[in-house]
C-alpha cells in the first residue's frame, strides 16, 4: 500500500469534509474535479493548495500545475514526490 | 397588512415540520441539544459539507417555508441575526492562529454575516433582493421591518428569518463577564414567507412592528404603540416577552396570566424573537380564543423591539 496516496484520501477527506466518504472509496485514479469522481470544484480547488502547504509544505505558485496536479490522488502523490525530490 | 403564509423552525425545541408544538413543549434543560432534522432532505450533499450549523437550519427552514406556501421563488430574502457565523468565523480565526502560511478559504467565505441569505438565494436560484440586518437582538425585527417596506412598496411574498447559532466560547465569554443566564444558549433558526395578501393557508397577520433603541419607559412605549394601532393591553391574548421587564408589563396593564417569558422555550440567542413570533402563530392555530400577541423583545433592556400580531378573521 502507497503510505501517501492513503495520507493523501485522509487527509482530502478531513480538508474537504466529505461526509460519508471514506479513502476506501476514492481510488487512486479517479478525477477528483469530474462529476463521476469526487465532484470537486474551484472552492476546493484552494483547499488543496492549502492542503499541500499544510501536510507537505509544498507551496503551488504555478496554476498550470496545479491544474495538472490536482487531476486524481496519482497525480497528487507523484506532484508531491517531484517536488520533495 | 402584512400575512404570514408559512412558518418554519428549527431549534432545541421539537419544532420543525410539527405544527401544535406550542402545546407540547415544556421550558428548556440546561442541557438541552439543537433537534436537527435530516438536512439531506433540503440540501444538496455537495453544499451540504460545506454548510455550518447555521447555514444547514437557514437553508433548510427557508426551503421548508416556501413549499408550506406553495411558493418557489420569494421576491425577496431578508435575514436578521444578531452574531452570524460563529462557527465559521472561529474556525477562520483558529487558523489564523495556529496555521502559518495560506489560510483555508471556505471558513473565511462563509464566515460572513450575510453567508445565510446568500446560501438561501443559491439553493433556489433566487436573483431578488438579498439582505442581512445586524442590529444585536433587534435583528430580526430589522429584517420584518426591511420584509413590510418591501410588501408596501407592491412586492408579494417575501422570505424573511433570523438565524443564530451557539458555539461553546460563548459560555466561557459569559463566565468572563460574570453573566450567567437562568436559561441556555442556544442555536436556532426561523423563517416566515409574508405575503401582501391573504392566501388560503395564511396564520396569521402581522399589524406592526417598531425597534426602539435607549427607551426610557418600556410600559409607555407599549401603550404608544397599541394606541397607534388602535387597540389596547386588555385586547391582548397572549404577551411574550424576554427580558426583565414583568413589571414593565404589569405597569402597562398586562393581564400577568397572559404573559409568558419565550427565553424558557426558545432559550438564548440574540434573534430569538424570531421563535416567539412562530410560537405565537402555532398558539393561535391551535387556539382560537387567541386573537391578539404582542411580543415584547427586551433581551437587552436597552433596546426594545415590538411585534403586534393579530389572528386571521374566520
Amino acid at each position: 500500500m502507497d503510505t501517501l496516496k492513503e495520507d493523501l484520501k485522509k487527509q482530502i477527506i478531513e480538508q474537504l469534509n466529505l461526509e460519508e466518504i471514506t479513502p476506501a472509496d476514492i481510488a487512486d485514479d479517479v478525477l477528483l474535479f469530474n462529476d463521476s469522481g469526487l465532484g470537486l470544484d474551484s472552492i476546493d480547488a484552494l483547499e488543496l493548495i492549502v492542503l499541500l502547504e499544510k501536510y507537505h509544505g509544498i507551496q503551488v505558485t504555478n496554476p498550470d500545475e496545479g491544474k495538472e496536479a490536482f487531476k486524481s490522488i496519482d497525480t497528487m502523490a507523484e506532484y508531491i514526490r517531484k517536488r520533495k525530490s | 397588512m402584512f400575512y404570514i403564509s408559512a412558518a418554519s423552525t428549527i431549534s432545541h425545541q421539537p419544532t420543525f415540520q410539527n405544527a401544535g408544538f406550542s402545546g407540547m413543549i415544556v421550558p428548556l434543560a440546561a442541557e438541552s441539544i439543537l433537534i436537527s432534522p435530516d438536512y439531506k432532505r433540503f440540501i444538496e450533499a455537495g453544499l451540504l459539507r460545506r454548510m455550518s450549523k447555521i447555514l444547514r437550519m437557514s437553508v433548510a427552514c427557508s426551503k421548508d417555508c416556501l413549499e408550506q406556501a406553495g411558493v418557489e421563488q420569494p421576491d425577496a430574502i431578508v435575514v436578521g441575526t444578531g452574531l452570524g457565523c460563529l462557527q465559521d468565523t472561529e474556525k477562520f480565526l483558529n487558523h489564523s492562529i495556529t496555521i502559518e502560511g495560506l489560510l483555508p478559504p471556505t471558513s473565511f467565505i462563509q464566515s460572513t454575516h450575510n453567508t445565510m441569505a446568500g446560501q438561501i438565494s443559491l439553493s433556489i436560484g433566487n436573483h431578488g433582493y438579498n439582505m442581512t440586518h445586524t442590529q444585536n437582538s433587534l435583528s430580526f425585527e430589522h429584517a420584518l421591518q426591511d420584509a413590510m417596506l418591501l410588501l408596501t412598496e407592491g412586492e408579494n411574498d417575501i422570505l424573511a428569518g433570523a438565524a443564530d447559532e451557539y458555539i461553546e466560547i460563548l459560555t466561557e465569554i459569559s463566565c468572563h463577564l460574570n453573566v450567567y443566564p437562568r436559561s441556555p444558549l442556544t442555536s436556532a433558526a426561523s423563517f416566515f414567507l409574508l405575503s401582501s395578501k391573504e392566501k388560503s393557508g395564511t396564520l396569521a397577520q402581522i399589524k406592526d412592528v417598531a425597534t426602539f433603541g435607549l427607551v426610557n419607559s418600556i410600559p409607555d412605549t407599549i401603550l404608544a404603540l397599541l394606541a397607534e394601532n388602535e387597540t389596547n393591553a386588555d385586547a391582548l391574548d397572549l404577551v411574550l416577552f424576554a427580558g426583565n421587564i414583568s413589571n414593565d408589563l404589569t405597569i402597562a396593564g398586562v393581564d400577568p396570566d397572559k404573559s409568558l417569558d419565550y427565553k424558557n422555550l426558545s432559550g438564548i440567542y440574540p434573534t430569538a424573537s424570531a421563535f416567539a413570533l412562530h410560537y405565537a402563530v402555532d398558539r393561535m392555530q391551535q387556539d382560537k380564543s387567541i386573537r391578539n400577541v404582542l411580543i415584547c423583545n427586551a433581551l437587552i433592556k436597552s433596546n426594545l423591539g415590538l411585534t403586534l400580531l393579530q389572528a386571521i378573521e374566520a
